[in-house]
């Protein structure tokens, strides 16, 4: 992608008056990082970037934002966001829009078709991180490291994310503005991770589940970054009554990786980052690509992909399949 | 006190007298170490950057019970302390981040839950040769050889671990292990000294926190705080993994008519964490928080033990999702000074 | 497990029709296991996934929803919505490890007492194969 391009577009974007601030991607403090960057003001758009590296699912700032009560007499401040969106990122907005958790005239959505993310910790393991910030460039057939001036280029399938390998749809589904002509878009790897799972007797999966649910140390990243868990109030959080105790053990660890799966069945746009952004290293997304598979196959619902759309959980057909009732 | 060398092959036997108590050593694979207790009969693999999740839990576990009780009833009941337990492989940063979480716990009145655990854990720390990407610890009162908060240091010279006692405890262990230990000689005593020397040149990173503690509360409303919060996440992944943050909550939990009463870990990065019954939050955005816990760290806690609690192990910086850098904001910081 | 193992079960029933089909099935003096404790509730509709789970924890070896059948709701919709979210809920217990044969959900009407009489039998029949459900006690772990 065209660097400038997207420089200049958000100068513009993010000059405009009805503009708050605009969301993308700058690079980070060290090695391989990204940081997220609120451009308020032209000269701050400088330092966007559109990389490999840029992992992160943005909108989940759009429903972030606490917003304190406001003194008497004064105005909301009712500028929109502008957004960088990646394919994936965009069906969180689409998402949004349907569960009308934003609308439509709330965001500017710039849209940046994606040929495919890298796993930043497989990158880590191949090619160690060095305190320098490092550049990560697309070439025709896979990706180019530049570190000190020197290149060196990866194949694709060497570095390419899971959640890159099983994507349908690398371009933006909502967006105002393109960035960049859409990409080709590629024949989604099986998702060998999930059924793996689904092939163990069902001990075999409570056991893989014990292990990695008591890893889990209960610090709600996975919460927090995903785009669409947004409720002011989480059912994780409430005292009385309290539906999953504080205390860390895995019977509460599973209570409540269910709860936060199940919140999100029908509703999860696959983009990844609870998995990414776990210290613990849980598999999550296995949980979430499980329930995406079976709505897809047995109601043929896929979420994010209409922002007028009916949301899942919120809607029904009355011959829904019901073979598992007695 | 003595220095003392171990031979590596002997490792497996020297393990073998600590039978009797409890032994804890990093587990796991690659990054996601933690520690863990050891299977009997096995000798750990010191071979490791760092745990990711640090070893405070030894003596501060994420949950532990209070006491128990009945609905209705007139009795409670406190766990008893567990049997005496020794960590193996503790890095330098992690036992000092102990010594210094002894003054809070010891502020005024000790608390009695942390200290049975502190008084019967031995930290047999380790020097670290490879420091990590993110390590900081020289710049704020540590080193890759601190001895602070440990009772044995062990440095591994290739062949041999040249193993240093600091307190009585660590004394006490290397008597036990006896036989298998043989003396230091001068020339390894310079071996190890040049070891740490080199391993301290590797570390990069550094915080300049000179003249921080006194100005930090007087950039209360600097703009810093909201640019280095934007994109903040309020998940507890900084805080939890971090080694000197010792924030609790209480909770009671009760099923049927069995109760306890539970404490466990709690993180000023979440929107509860101050909220008032009333609705009301003295912290009710990001910005506040991550300000709170910067001050708290580099201020506060200077104020009153005059000791920053900050050991410079890195994690919040490896590990946090959107790239908030603690060594970044301090750079800020100073600058905004 | 013991021999004498006795399953738990915990079984939310809507108002309108699995709770009457239940007090039909006692006043018609029907035979059913006592393993089951019921709950009422006012519809399908409002069990919250969260019940089943917190049931599983604090004791159940197996649950049971049950409601009107589709298009008898007493509130409409309320258990077609209960029926795309528990079936949801069904093929994620069963991917995170928990018996398949531990969570059922049925139709129940007012006149059905004999049918519920073989929902129980079933649910009951099938926690008892699939054994007392220890691993997911709240209390097991440290308490």
């Amino acid at each position: 992608m065209d660097l400038d391009k997207l420089r200049e577009t958000a100068a513009e974007v993010a000059g405009r008056d009805d503009v708050k601030y605009l969301i993308g991607w700058k690079k980070g403090s060290y090695g391989y990082r990204i940081a997220p960057a609120f451009v308020e003001d032209v000269e701050a758009a400088a330092e966007l970037i559109f990389s490999p590296l840029c992992t992160a699912n943005l909108a989940t700032y759009l429903t972030l934002v606490e917003k304190l009560p406001l003194p008497r007499g004064q105005e909301p401040d009712d500028r929109k966001v502008a957004l960088m969106v990646k394919g994936c990122d965009s069906r969180a907005v689409a998402q949004l829009l349907a569960e009308k958790g934003i609308h439509r005239d709330e965001v500017i959505v710039i849209g940046c078709p994606c040929p495919g993310m890298v796993d930043p910790d497989l990158l880590a393991e191949k090619y160690p991180e060095t305190e320098e910030p490092a550049e990560l460039k697309w070439s025709d057939d896979g990706f180019v490291i530049v570190r000190d001036g020197e290149e060196t280029a990866v194949p694709r399938d060497e570095l390419l994310a899971e959640k890159c390998r099983l994507c349908r749809y690398p371009n933006p589904v909502v967006s105002d503005i393109m960035l960049d002509d859409p990409v080709e878009t590629w024949e989604p790897a099986e998702d060998e991770g999930v059924t793996e799972i689904e092939e163990k007797e069902v001990d075999g999966r409570w056991a893989y589940w014990q292990e990695q649910f008591s890893n889990c140390i209960r610090c709600y990243s996975c919460r927090n970054v995903c785009p669409l868990c947004y409720c002011q109030d989480c059912i994780l959080d409430r005292l009385n009554p309290t539906w999953v105790n504080r205390s860390v053990n895995f019977s509460e660890n599973t209570a409540f990786n269910i709860a936060r799966a199940f919140h999100l069945a029908g509703r999860c746009i696959e983009c990844g980052e609870c998995e990414r952004v776990c210290p613990a290293n849980i598999p999550l997304g296995k949980l979430n690509r499980k329930l995406a598979r079976e709505i897809r196959d047995k109601y043929g619902f896929e979420p994010g992909l209409e922002p007028e759309g009916e949301p899942f959980q919120a809607s029904y057909k009355p011959d829904d399949p019901e073979d598992f009732i007695l | 006190m003595s220095a003392m060398l171990l031979n590596k092959e002997k490792w497996p036997d020297f393990v073998g007298k600590l039978t009797g108590k409890k032994l804890w050593a990093p587990q796991g694979k690659g990054e996601e170490m933690r520690f863990a207790p050891v299977t009997e009969g096995e000798a750990p693999a010191l071979e490791y950057g760092n745990t990711r999740v640090p070893p405070k839990q030894a003596v501060f576990p994420q949950t532990e019970t209070m006491f128990r009780f009945q609905l209705g009833g007139e009795e409670v009941e406190v766990p008893e302390p567990e049997e005496e337990t020794v960590l193996l492989g503790v890095r330098p940063c992690d036992a000092r981040s102990m010594a210094i979480v002894d003054n809070l716990f010891g502020w005024e009145e000790d608390d009695p839950y942390y200290f049975k655990r502190r008084e019967l854990v031995t930290l047999v720390g380790l020097a670290c040769s490879e420091p990590g990407l993110n390590c900081f610890c020289t710049s704020v009162g540590g080193g890759p050889a601190s001895t602070e908060g440990l009772d044995l240091l062990m440095t591994d010279l290739g062949e041999h671990y040249f193993l240093e006692a600091v307190t009585e405890k660590g004394e006490a262990l290397l008597k036990e292990a006896g036989d298998l230990l043989e003396e230091a000689g001068d020339d390894k005593v310079k071996e190890k000294d040049k070891k740490i020397e080199e391993s301290a040149g590797k570390i990069k990173r550094s915080v300049d926190h000179e003249g921080v503690p006194e100005s930090l509360p007087g950039l209360w409303d600097d703009p810093l705080w909201q640019s280095v919060s934007a994109s903040c996440l309020g998940c507890g992944t900084c805080t939890y993994l971090c080694p000197t943050c010792h924030c609790f909550d209480i909770q009671d939990e009760v099923e049927g008519f069995d109760a306890r009463r539970c404490r466990m870990w709690d993180s000023c990065m979440f929107g509860e964490y101050t909220l008032h019954t009333s609705g009301h939050n003295p912290r009710p955005t990001r910005r506040e928080r991550t300000r709170n816990r910067i001050n708290h760290k580099y201020s506060y806690f200077v104020d009153k033990f005059d000791v920053i609690a900050c050991v410079g192990c890195g994690r919040c910086i490896n590990l946090c999702p959107v790239n908030i850098d603690i060594v970044e904001i301090l750079r800020q910081v100073k600058e905004a000074i | 497990m013991s021999a004498n193992y006795e399953p738990n079960i915990v079984a939310f029933l809507c108002n309108w029709c699995s709770y009457a089909g239940a007090d039909l099935a006692g006043t018609s003096r029907v035979q059913y296991p006592s393993n089951v404790q019921i709950i009422r509730v006012m519809c399908t509709g409002r069990v919250n996934p969260l019940y089943v789970v917190n049931a599983l924890q604090q004791g159940a070896d197996g649950v049971l929803v049950s409601g009107c059948h589709p298009g008898d709701c007493h509130y409409m919709e309320g258990n077609y919505f209960a029926r795309r979210r528990l079936g949801m809920l069904k093929d994620l217990l069963e991917f995170a490890g928990v018996d398949p044969r531990r969570f059922h959900m049925s139709w129940v009407s007012a006149s059905e007492g004999h049918k519920w009489k073989e929902v129980v039998e079933k649910t009951v029949e099938d926690a008892r194969e699939a054994g007392p459900f220890e691993g997911f006690r709240r209390r097991q772990i440290d308490w």
